[in-house]
């Protein structure tokens, strides 16, 4: 295992960024300064990636922060989310007359989302299951106020909720962790007091099943609160409704995959203990097909745009965890799902976000001929809504693809039948809503203000990436995803 | 398993039940705070007459994070949004103890149903209570109107998961433990500081006037 100092450094760096924020004295310079900082992560993740690339695995800080395939992939879609998104908050709060940031504001969004982006990575290096723990936890407390940037009684009432749920469902997460602990010490293994992932993965055969078997299922329901697993969702469509748009788009993008994250890390120790990888695979089943059915019902009766692509956050959840259920070539899928959906979704609440300032509310049924009056941000939301109801060549109807001939290969016929019902329901709800809001309405449209190009360009690189992924998966990124997704399967 | 562990043990489920039965908030806060600081004394009492450095550190934290800190942070908070009282909770506070009971009693049996069968009896007692911990603090987060007292509920359930692992783990790293307290005290800061925010939005810190948003 070769050592790096990238994993120190790109956790380091938004601190110090976010330290910085509070010397600038304009809006606008906040937030191009934050957007900068997010722009100067790339080459320290890129040299990350290309080390792992290289050997397979690095590590840091006595092993204290681990980085392989897995780690990897996430870190790029996490830079992905936040790269566009940091640059999108640019232009989001330009436009946000109603409700204008004043430079206090701004310094103290940009300190947070550095803070966050700095939190959320070290749930990704973290090798010790403990610090990870610590790391999901701060995430939530450093997001907190992110949703209620701008006060109001819906956004206070959103952040509570999420505050309160998410902290008492991540407690019970840390008692898996505590039981997973347990079952170290018990079976006196070395690294039993550090309790690094590596650790426990290598010792997974020899450890108690009954202590696997009772932390993976605190695991999966603590973790799973904050992945938003249908029931444990109910904080996440306030949050992600409330929130302005960017913070949306990072909770959507990647908030959720930093805990679906750790489920998959505990995912491989169960697996690697062969007693137990058919059972744990029946449980992510369930709470997959659960909360893709949940999802699919509230979306039908959804009028608020950003509720439903918080909704449709919780049926693609759903679609990872049941991917991630079917094991082998529907981990592949799940993964691959990951990334789709991240890039897909963040589209959709940047649209969301200006189409909402433009006609002064979030309901659809107010939208009238979006693709004339603001043809930009009006057709970045068409493409994103089609392709996250899985419309083909878009990627994330690839995924799905594989997903499904990966569950028929298993035998999981109902799970198969569920995913089916459960997508068409989305499939014609959403589109009906969709297609009104594109040709539909008698009220006049007010117009929006006029595509920068910088707008063009965040609507059009993610529609051709997912465009691009859905028609032909590079070589290097199918191999990154086949060795993070037999990371997940327990592979040592 | 001496008897001053048992007896700590048991002050610590009694002082949850109490928090069930008291309406006046301060009182609730005098109860968690000597329920902290018990905790603190846990690890020291669980391995006397032995002593090392590294857990009379966590200890030392522990009894002034969960026994001072935390407790001074909710009675000032409270005193900022004027609030003493929790008024008319979504269960009563007659029923909760009873329901707080049976939730001593379920853990009870799940211990005895979980725990494989090396654990010794001792541990097994202290599961009990860990658990009842647990379940009661997750009781007062849903059943209480009152912000501040969900904070005070979570605080309880995060107190049980403390006694969870002081007892389950022999030898968890220092570093980790400490890092799991600050994070349980920025929690409650950013907690305190959102209560005091509600206030100034609605007038109020009531729960159940935060509903409308829904489906």
């Amino acid at each position: 295992m070769a050592n790096t100092y990238w994993m120190p450094i790109l956790l380091l760096w938004p601190l110090v960024a976010a330290a910085a924020t509070f010397a600038l004295r304009s809006v606008r310079r906040v937030l191009w300064f934050m957007a900068a900082s997010v722009w100067a992560l790339v080459p320290g993740a890129a040299a990350l990636v290309m080390q792992v690339q290289g050997s397979g695995s690095v590590s840091a800080a006595d092993g204290w922060l681990y980085a392989d395939a897995l780690t990897a992939f996430h870190v790029i879609v996490m830079l992905i989310v936040f790269v566009l998104s940091s640059t999108y908050a640019v232009g989001y709060f330009a436009n946000d007359k109603s409700a204008a940031l004043t430079v206090r504001k701004a310094r103290r969004f940009a300190a947070l989302w550095l803070t966050t982006s700095s939190a959320m990575m070290l749930v990704l290096f973290s090798n010790n299951l403990g610090i990870q723990w610590a790391g999901i936890e701060a995430t939530t407390l450093v997001t907190a106020f992110l949703v209620c940037t701008h006060i109001t009684p819906a956004s206070l009432e959103a952040m509570w909720k999420y505050l309160i749920i998410c902290s008492v469902g991540v407690a019970l997460a840390f008692v898996g962790t505590l039981f997973f602990a347990a079952a170290m010490e018990r079976a006196a293994v070395d690294g039993a007091s550090t309790l690094l992932w590596t650790d426990v993965l290598s010792h997974a055969g020899e450890l108690d099943p009954i202590l696997l078997k009772t932390g993976f299922i605190f695991v999966v329901v603590g973790f799973g609160t904050k992945v938003g697993l249908a029931p444990l969702h109910s904080w996440l469509p306030d949050a992600h409704s409330q929130a302005p748009a960017p913070v949306s788009a990072i909770f959507s993008g990647f908030l959720l995959n930093t805990a679906m994250y750790c489920v998959m890390r505990y995912l491989a120790i169960v697996s690697a203990n062969a007693a137990l990888t058919l059972w744990a695979h029946e449980l992510l089943i369930t709470f997959g097909v659960l909360s893709m059915v949940v999802a699919a019902a509230f979306i039908v009766f959804q009028h608020d745009l950003k509720r439903l692509l918080a909704y449709s956050s919780i049926e693609h959840i759903g679609i990872i965890a049941l991917g991630l259920g079917v094991g082998g070539l529907g981990q592949f899928a799940a993964l691959f799902h990951v990334l789709n959906h991240s890039i897909a979704k963040m589209t959709a609440f940047f649209a969301a976000g200006r189409l909402g300032q433009q006609f002064g509310t979030n309901d659809m049924r107010r939208f009238a001929r979006v693709l004339t009056t603001a043809p930009v941000w009006g057709g970045g939301l068409m493409a994103s809504l089609l392709a996250l109801i899985g419309v083909a060549p878009f990627a994330l109807f690839m995924s799905e693809l594989q997903l499904v001939r990966a569950a028929i290969a298993q035998g999981r016929v109902a799970a198969v039948v569920l995913f089916f019902a459960a997508s068409t329901v989305v499939f014609i709800g959403a589109l009906r809503l969709a297609i009104d809001a594109a040709w539909g309405g008698e009220t006049a449209a007010p117009a929006g203000p006029p595509a920068t190009a910088l707008d063009k360009v965040l609507v059009a690189v993610p529609i051709c990436v997912l465009l691009c992924l859905g028609l032909y998966l590079p070589e290097p990124v199918q191999a990154l995803i086949a060795q993070a997704s037999s990371i997940v399967g327990g592979a040592r | 398993m001496n008897v001053v562990a048992e007896f700590v043990l048991v002050v610590l489920v009694l002082t949850d039940l109490a928090v069930l039965a008291t309406s006046r908030l301060t009182t609730c806060v005098r109860l968690v705070a000597v329920q902290g600081a018990v905790l603190g004394l846990l690890p020291l009492v669980l391995r006397w007459p032995t002593f090392d450095l590294p857990i009379g550190t966590l200890a030392v934290s522990a009894l002034a994070l969960k026994g001072i800190v935390f407790p001074w942070l909710l009675l000032r908070t409270m005193r900022l949004v004027e609030i003493r009282r929790e008024a008319e909770p979504y269960i009563g506070y007659t029923l909760s103890m009873v329901v707080g009971v049976l939730l001593v009693a379920v853990s009870a049996y799940l211990s005895t149903q979980w725990l494989p069968v090396s654990a010794g009896n001792a541990e097994r007692f202290f599961l009990v209570g860990a658990l009842a911990m647990i379940l009661t603090g997750m009781l007062v987060v849903v059943s209480r109107r009152k912000a501040i007292s969900q904070v005070l509920g979570f605080l309880m359930l995060e107190n049980g998961v403390y006694a969870f692992g002081v007892v389950f783990l022999r030898e968890t790293s220092l570093l980790v433990e400490l890092a799991i307290l600050l994070d349980v005290f920025v929690a409650v800061l950013v907690m305190g500081v959102a209560v005091h925010r509600i206030q100034r939005g609605f007038e109020h810190i009531d729960v159940d006037q935060l509903s409308a948003l829904k489906g």
